[in-house]
């Protein structure tokens, strides 16, 4: 009885969009209130719904509730508008929902004192709520790349949100505007290769429905390399929307925008949807081992590179930015590895393989989840820290924890998860990313890849749990900064609450859908041969507890991790090591590497802006000078008369009609070279 | 509503019938003068004008529903092609008169010739979609060309307006003379003008040279007027120089023109001849798709490095015109379809963006990038309506824009189901979209983003704000509901292809 109103999810949010961008002035805090209900009623119908779907007949069998519409046609093809329920889409769209809704709740105290631009900022994260959840229910590419692109705008427009008049001044004001246009840019080229995708998938299976492209018999009837071609250009968009390498650059100067607008881009969506997305098409993507292979580096490699970089930040922003990045790498590892198997196991008939792979897919999923409430977590809480430090540089910050106990207390508890210290939500879904990566290496002729990878991943587990801790020592103990004597105490309740509310998910939340929910996340073939979410069957306590404990490598990583604690303790609390030292007061070449970004920024200046720029110009030039100049010099040849000023007074008529004879004369020449190779007349 | 149908048209109008659009456009422009003279105001002609293509539009959505199909003296015939192309120049010179009254750019003292031309060069487009002969569609091309040089020229303030124009008298003088050259080989190989006589007559014989020259010079005479590459280089000029309402006029209505006498004089020949295995179809074809490569990528590739908001669009306007070449090179039903609904969602999108250009002129603002720097707190309207249209251009869904370029695209990867050998200009065609995405958005970050010089609200002309609002709805609606026009579209390809 609800899973028919499921259209109403996107719906109510996207009329708030409109009510408070017409009406916004007259109602009270620019609408936000509104922004409010508008989340709240997606969030409580996506429980009913997803509460109506699992005690369902249609959960078990054949996993999923699809109905639609034609929205229009293409040709021979139906483009359909509708929605498509199964345990992914109710994941996505609870925690989404309910995580914007605390956003939203906590803007009200945040963006208090922006005056009348707080209309446009409630309109726009209606609009980006919209998109994510538009994006979970959707039944079909198409539709999905809609509501894709919609929430590619609103980062735009959130990004650069302090465009006019940035409370630092112009200088700030640039930067705002070209991190915006960079996301923008960035993302879109990612873009370009879904729909690239989409293009190849509508080709191979006449149609863009889920139902109809994961179908294991039409999957089949298809040739497995452009099922490759298809699958590796959808990833292409993933790669754009969640920063992975080496699209990572837009991601930490979207830093420019307010902090809630991180939150909801890092923790509930947007970054999220490219996850979301490759979760999506599992199915299709382990038709090739070479797919998921190619996932699982790239996850790997980004999980490494950015949190490298966050190691060495002073902007607490940008270390939660890289700390984003790298903890995005670990669900792309996960699921590469678990479908890389899977994929495996598929080709030979291993079931126990393919079991084993499907963990894979629960373990990116969990940390999805576990995710976007830990950061959601501690990207409000550095809200609220430069709230009332008005600073975001973590030197000027320190000695905090007296001052906002609740603020202090709440971000303890979400470093703690997203170091992965035992029992925290985030323990449990990294061991079993961990846990997935190893065993990955054991099969196949590339598996020595996920070996690799998998001691990149250990070691990006040691520096989380430092430079979260490095985080948290320099902000809330060690020596009071400038900033800290600007502090006038805790936040507003509306910006706190929020915080109370994310800190008991963000502690225990892993646990409880590991041990109670696994079943709904995962992954496996049904008895009529298709790819089913939630088939019901979880490991169940002991299973796993037996899978995380029983492993030397879990006791491995705790090491590292409470290693890097200790580290971090002694350099920045008690101050007894210098980290100065280690990088030779910050003149080493590790240290201006890191604080470089590796030279990734330069690099696509070098690529976008130089090139592209010349490129322009240079055809240009070559279109109005130098096509007009060989016609010129051979028509002056000719006549004889080459007189320069001559030209100079006429204007460029008469290149422009030489053009004109010399594409005719052109056109001859490719007529006469077609016939020839074509064997025409 | 008895009287409401197709019937009343024939009643009024006889065996003229299949003229009837026209012949109302050609007697307003009759009177315009008169009512300035008599008036001495410019709304009045304006009204009038309005009047008289409201009327024309009321004859030709009759005689469209009715499915009316008629000829005249072998010379003209209405059918759905006509009647679908014939609504678009219709819509354009009713959004161009709409806002020419209260533009600073227009002239004040010929206001009344102004729009008898505006009319005239309407007819022209009009001309061309009704025409079954060659002689027709060249009559119709050179009415809508040369009253086009005079509207150019009207801009008497700007001397740039006066270089523009005598660059395009020239350029489209050079280009008649080739048309016209191609039309008599044309006419000297099939032994008639009539087309679909030329049709039966070349699908008895094999290719001769003589047809490739008229082919090649046709395609040069009509890719002046769609500004192909390398026959573009007078758009830039002479749509930075003119008036903005008359530039929305050449880039939305003129130039398709030349896509109407493509698809008039190319399809139908090469749809009948097709059967004839040493026709050299193929070969046409891979020249089509090499132009519309180039054209779309020099267009793109260009238009980054302008800083002219007007010299931007006129490159957009280049690029958006080798996306619709496509259609040459495709040249099956269904991309004829999607390049005939592209054309539509060009007009409201491209159209909308220069009406906003030219509203902005009108209140005293540049025409430099630059210019429109925090133009969000000025003009909130016209910023959001013109990240809109830009980001419909560059074909961000659920726009119209998306929609057409995605049936325009998607055409020419599969037909029937099978892949054609034409994926590599789709390729071409997405990567220039997203090359596109560039220069559309440091407009945009300059309007939404960036601090402007001023805060000052700006007031824009109610006529502009009324068009302006008119092409954003079509830019939504059709994204959203393509098959609004679309059917129409698909009916008048399946005529064309004589299906």
């Amino acid at each position: 009885m609800f899973i028919e109103y499921t259209w109403l999810v996107p719906l109510v949010p996207v009329l708030c969009f409109v009510a408070i961008g017409f009406l916004g002035k007259k109602m009270p805090e620019g609408g936000g209130p509104l922004a409010v209900f508008g989340a709240l009623f997606a969030c409580v119908l996506s429980v009913l719904i997803s509460y109506e779907f699992f005690t369902s007949s249609a959960y078990a069998d054949p996993g999923y509730v699809t109905a639609q519409i034609t929205w229009f046609s293409i040709g021979s093809f139906d483009i359909n508008i509708g929605y498509y329920i199964d345990s992914l889409s109710c994941l996505v769209m609870m925690f989404a929902s309910f995580i914007s809704t605390l956003i939203f709740v906590y803007s009200i105290g945040y963006m208090h004192g922006e005056g009348a631009k707080k209309r446009r900022y409630y309109a726009q994260v209606s609009l980006f709520l919209t998109g994510m959840l538009g994006l979970a229910i959707s039944s079909n590419f198409l539709e999905m790349f809609v509501f894709w692109e919609a929430m590619g705008l609103c980062s735009y427009l959130l990004i650069g949100f302090w465009g006019f008049d940035h409370p630092k001044g112009d200088d700030a004001t640039d930067v705002a505007a070209s991190a915006a246009k960079k996301a923008f840019l960035v993302t879109r080229l990612g873009d370009v290769c879904l729909m690239g995708g989409m293009f190849v998938l509508l080709y191979e299976f006449g149609s863009l429905d889920y139902a109809a492209v994961f179908d294991a018999s039409a999957m089949a009837a298809v040739d497995p390399s452009m099922i490759m071609l298809g699958s590796l250009l959808i990833f292409g968009g993933v790669i754009g929307k969640s920063a992975q390498f080496p699209l990572l650059d837009w991601l930490p100067d979207a830093m420019a925008g307010p902090t809630t607008v991180s939150a909801l881009i890092h923790a509930a969506t947007m970054v999220k949807a490219g996850v979301f997305l490759v979760a999506r098409c599992f199915p299709l993507f382990t038709q090739n081992p070479e797919v998921m292979l190619f996932v699982g580096v790239i996850g790997g490699i980004t999980a490494f590179f950015a949190a490298t970089m966050a190691l060495n930040n002073m902007n607490i922003k940008k270390v939660l930015a890289y700390s984003t990045l790298s903890q995005l790498g670990y669900m792309f590892l996960a699921l590469g590895a678990g479908g890389y198997m899977m994929a495996l196991g598929m080709q030979t008939h291993d079931h126990h393989l393919m079991a084993i792979g499907a963990i894979g897919y629960t373990a990116g999923c969990l940390h999805m989840v576990n995710h976007a409430f830990f950061k959601a977590l501690l990207f409000l809480g550095s809200g609220s820290v430069i709230h009332s430090t008005g600073t975001e540089d973590m030197r000027e910050m320190g000695g905090l924890h007296g001052k906002m106990k609740i603020t202090s207390i709440t971000m303890l508890i979400g470093s703690l998860s997203i170091a992965g210290f035992p029992f925290f939500s985030g323990f449990w879904s990294k061991e079993l990313v961990l846990e997935t990566v190893m065993h990955a290496g054991d099969y196949g002729a590339e598996g020595y890849l996920f070996t690799i990878m998998w001691i990149l991943a250990i070691v990006t587990a040691f520096m989380t749990a430092f430079y979260m801790f490095r985080m948290w020592f320099m902000t809330f103990k060690g020596k009071p900064g400038h900033g800290t004597e600007h502090c006038h105490g805790e936040s507003p309740k509306s910006m706190t609450v929020p915080l109370i509310i994310l800190a008991p998910f963000a502690a225990a939340l892993g646990a409880i859908l590991l041990f109670g929910f696994d079943e709904y996340v995962t992954i496996g073939i049904n008895h009529v041969g298709e790819f089913q979410l939630g088939s019901g069957h979880g490991h169940g306590l002991e299973g796993w507890l037996e899978d995380i404990f029983m492993s030397i490598y879990t006791y491995l990583t705790i090491a590292l991790v409470l290693a890097a604690i200790g580290i971090a303790y002694f350099m920045y609390s008690k101050m007894s090591v210098d980290p100065g030292k280690l990088n030779k007061n910050g003149s080493s070449m590790i240290y201006r590497a890191l604080s470089n970004r590796w030279w990734f920024p330069q690099l696509y200046d070098q690529i976008g802006w130089k090139l592209g720029n010349g490129v322009a110009r240079g055809v240009e030039f070559v279109d109005t000078q130098v096509v007009d100049g060989t016609v010129n010099a051979l028509s002056s040849a000719v006549a004889g008369s080459g007189d320069s000023i001559g030209k100079m007074q006429t204007g460029n008529m008469r290149d422009y009609a030489a053009v004109v004879m010399f594409g005719i004369v052109s056109l001859f020449a490719v007529m006469l070279v077609l016939f020839y190779f074509m064997g025409g007349a | 509503m008895m009287m409401f149908d197709g019937s009343i048209v024939t009643t009024i109008f006889g065996e003229f019938t299949p003229l009837a659009p026209m012949i109302v456009l050609i007697l307003g422009a009759l009177v315009m003068p008169a009512v300035f003279f008599a008036s001495k105001r410019r709304s009045a002609v304006a009204a009038t004008a309005i009047a008289v293509i409201l009327v024309s539009v009321f004859f030709n959505i009759l005689m469209m529903v009715d499915g009316y199909q008629g000829g005249y003296a072998d010379l003209f015939a209405y059918d759905a092609f006509s009647g679908v192309m014939i609504l678009l120049f219709q819509i354009v010179v009713f959004v161009t008169a709409l806002v020419s009254v209260s533009s600073s750019e227009t002239t004040r003292m010929h206001y009344g010739a102004f729009n008898s031309l505006l009319l005239s060069a309407s007819v022209g487009m009009m001309f061309v979609a009704t025409a079954s002969d060659l002689i027709t569609i060249f009559l119709g091309i050179e009415l809508a060309s040369i009253t086009s040089y005079v509207l150019v020229a009207m801009k008497r303030s700007d001397p740039r307006a006066a270089e523009a124009a005598v660059k395009y008298v020239i350029i489209g003088g050079l280009s008649t003379a080739l048309t016209l050259y191609g039309l008599s080989m044309l006419y000297g190989v099939a032994g008639t003008t009539n087309i679909s006589d030329i049709a039966a007559a070349l699908s008895t014989q094999d290719f001769s040279w003589a047809f490739g020259i008229a082919m090649i010079t046709m395609i040069a005479g009509f890719g002046f007027k769609i500004a192909a590459v390398p026959f573009h280089m007078w758009a830039p000029d002479v749509y930075e120089g003119a008036a903005t309402p008359v530039s929305m006029f050449l880039g939305t209505g003129s130039k398709k023109v030349g896509f109407v006498a493509l698809f008039k004089v190319f399809l139908v020949i090469f749809a009948a001849a097709s059967s004839t295995a040493a026709f050299a179809t193929e070969e046409m074809q891979y020249i089509f798709a090499i132009i519309a490569a180039i054209t779309m990528t020099v267009g793109n590739v260009v238009a980054i490095s302008q800083n002219n908001i007007k010299r931007m669009l006129a490159y957009s306007s280049i690029a958006q015109a080798g996306y619709i070449l496509i259609v040459m090179a495709v040249m099956s039903e269904y991309a004829l379809a999607s390049g005939m609904f592209h054309m539509f969602t060009h007009v409201f999108m491209k159209g909308g963006a220069f009406l906003i250009v030219g509203a902005l002129i009108t209140v005293g603002i540049g025409e430099k990038i630059s210019d429109y720097q925090g133009l969000l707190k000025r003009a909130p309207f016209l910023a959001i309506a013109m990240t809109l249209f830009l980001f419909s251009l560059a074909g961000i869904p659920p726009l119209a824009g998306f929609t057409s370029k995605l049936f325009l695209f998607s055409s020419a990867i599969y037909d029937g189901g099978v892949m054609t050998q034409w994926i590599w200009l789709a390729f071409v065609a997405v990567l220039n979209s997203a090359i596109s995405l560039y220069y559309y958005t440091r407009v945009v970050k300059a309007m939404l983003i960036e601090k402007g010089p001023s805060t000052e609200r700006i007031k824009v002309p109610h006529t502009f704000t009324a068009a302006i609002v008119f092409c954003l709805v079509f830019v939504v609606l059709l994204g959203v509901f393509p098959q609004l026009i679309m059917d129409f579209c698909a009916d008048a390809a399946s005529v064309l292809f004589g299906g």
